[in-house]
């Protein structure tokens, strides 16, 4: 199991504990995601087709429009978020959809995450630490 | 993080439930990005969800829940405000497919909350450009919600403003302040990766929408860092077509809210200035091939017949403008196409006293103005030509059941599209 700690946005008591899909493009909460699916639906997006609900969702930053916020909050109240959001680099849009959503979300690691995560690992997100733990796969 | 007595008294309730939620938000927002106090800002540019995005519907309710706790006793805002694009042009929502409940439900719910905003004294732009109406100051702190014009204000004018989105920027104009975080901070704001053009690229001759290709080149290379692209022909930062064309692209492409070009940009006098403390940084190369490259990723149609043609993702200025009259005059658009050209009430008003909306109309091309469409876009049924890579990104992306196929290209190219029917091309580096 590894530890790694990044810079929280939540700062209350809050673990949460999920499957883990790794993105390597950026992400775009707003048209880039299907707020009704929770599909990547981003023409020529390398995590296209894939589903963020419910996971915890391993990618470089946000990006799109200033709309990101309402993508993320419209695909929160559809009940497709994902269960936390990790994150190399900060982007305002995308902290602001945390903050309204109450989402977990750690960004800013000791080490590029998304080298460190593999999707299908297992993680468990310290919102008031600043802190996740991986569990490989294969050792889960 | 600290907080001085006004902002203190805000976030106790002191001024009203709007002004608390509003500061409990931006306190959130400082205390994630571990800011260490607020700055004041002088200017403000909103996006509210219940007047630009998707207002009908589940979506409608949704936003209009989002906004409620902050409105809820805001008589005043505390800066000089502007607003954003409304969704649709509900005198024009009929021909991009949306249905009379929807269109009754939208005028409900856009119709009350722009009387709301603009009853606040916000200043009725609904333009995604708002620098037209309100240019910025260098080192200004401001609160921007739109993604071309966060980078806009930041890259041309060296003003100050993050990323924010909707609520953030309500919470500012009603407070007067953000956290003090990201490009709000000097050290921040210096380029991390270098931007090279090739030789073989002649960017004096690109058509407009080689600037969205190009655009996207560079943002699927730099990712979220910061790029100066250090030999830019100074020509460049002389067309606001142009740079409209630039800074759209890559600020929805990037996630970025800001860019360098040396020579051109305040902040980027040298290539030095630019890059600040950053040193050995990584140098990205740019030529016909990404450019290229480019062009494929936006062109998601694969039959030439076209039904729609969108120009205005963001709103179409006087060069497009003059662009489209050079190729339509005294022609008609298609019989089979709809031509819609979406501007700001400000180039309308220009475009009419020039006579241009007299020729546009009598080539049968419908004219809208203030409102977003590349969101209203979406809804079409058939296969749509745009010059925006913006544009492109939206009508190809959402609801994959309903995406458009796209030709992506110049307004040249658009215009003889809407005229003939199908799409011909025939630019350098486009699709064909």
């Amino acid at each position: 199991m590894d530890v790694l700690k990044g810079k929280s946005v939540l700062k209350k008591h809050s673990i949460v504990e999920g499957k883990a899909l790794v993105v390597k493009d950026l992400i775009a909460f707003w048209a880039g995601i299907d707020w009704e699916s929770g599909d990547i639906v981003e023409v020529a997006h390398s995590g296209r087709g894939q589903n963020v609900t419910g996971k915890i969702l391993v990618f470089p930053a946000g990006k799109g429009g200033a709309g990101e916020t309402f993508g993320y909050y419209y695909l929160y109240r559809n009940s497709k978020a994902p269960l936390a959001l990790l994150c190399n680099t900060v982007q305002a849009t995308t902290v602001a959809g945390a903050v309204i959503c109450g989402t977990p979300m750690i960004y800013g690691f000791e080490k590029n995450i998304l080298e460190v995560i593999k999707t299908g690992d297992h993680i468990r997100v310290n919102s008031q630490k600043g802190e996740i733990e991986i569990f490989k796969e294969y050792s889960m | 993080m600290y907080l001085n007595k006004h902002q203190q008294q805000m976030l106790d309730g002191k001024h009203g439930r709007g002004s608390q939620k509003a500061m409990e938000i931006l306190h959130a927002m400082g205390e994630a990005r571990e800011a260490k106090k607020m700055v004041e800002i002088s200017y403000a540019h909103l996006m509210p969800p219940d007047v630009m995005f998707f207002p009908f519907g589940r979506q409608g309710k949704w936003g209009q829940e989002l906004m409620r706790d902050l409105i809820q006793d805001i008589d005043h805002l505390s800066v000089p405000a502007t607003i954003e694009p409304k969704f649709v042009d509900l005198n024009i929502a009929k021909q991009l497919e949306f249905s009379e409940d929807e269109i009754q439900e939208m005028n409900q719910i856009m119709e009350s909350a722009v009387s709301f905003y603009e009853k606040l004294g916000v200043i009725p732009t609904y333009s995604a450009l708002p620098f037209f109406v309100y240019p910025g100051k260098l080192n200004q702190h401001i609160s921007i919600a739109e993604s071309i014009s966060i980078l806009w204000y930041n890259t041309m004018f060296g003003s100050r403003c993050e990323r924010d989105d909707g609520v953030i920027s309500l919470s500012a104009a009603i407070t007067g302040c953000v956290p003090e975080v990201g490009m709000h901070i000097t050290q921040n704001r210096h380029a991390k990766v270098i931007v090279k053009i090739k030789d073989e690229l002649e960017v004096n001759n690109f058509a407009d929408s080689d600037f969205d290709a190009l655009s996207l080149a560079i943002s699927r290379r730099t990712k979220e860092k910061i790029p100066v692209i250090s030999n830019f022909p100074l020509s460049v930062g002389k067309s606001y077509t142009k740079l409209k064309h630039l800074l759209a692209t890559i600020a929805v492409e990037s996630g970025l809210p800001l860019l360098h070009m040396v020579g051109i940009t305040p902040e980027a006098p040298t290539l030095e200035i630019a890059l600040g403390s950053h040193h050995k940084v990584e140098e990205i190369l740019i030529g016909e091939q990404e450019i290229r490259e480019a062009y494929d990723i936006a062109c998601t149609a694969r039959e030439n017949h076209i039904d729609y043609v969108l120009l205005g993702c963001p709103h179409v200025t006087m060069q497009e403008f003059m662009e489209i009259i050079k190729i339509i005059d005294g022609k008609k658009v298609h019989p089979n196409v709809k031509f819609i050209i979406s501007t700001t009430k400000l180039f309308r008003d220009t475009a009419s006293d020039m006579g241009y909306l007299d020729i546009l109309k009598k080539a049968g091309v419908i004219i809208t103005d203030s409102m977003c469409i590349a969101f209203a876009g979406t809804r079409v049924k058939g296969t749509i030509a745009t010059n925006s890579i913006k544009g492109a990104f939206f009508y190809s992306g959402f609801d994959q059941t309903k995406a458009s196929p796209v030709w992506f290209g110049s307004t040249k190219e658009c215009t003889h599209a809407a005229i003939e029917g199908k799409w011909i091309g025939g630019g350098k580096y486009g699709c064909s």
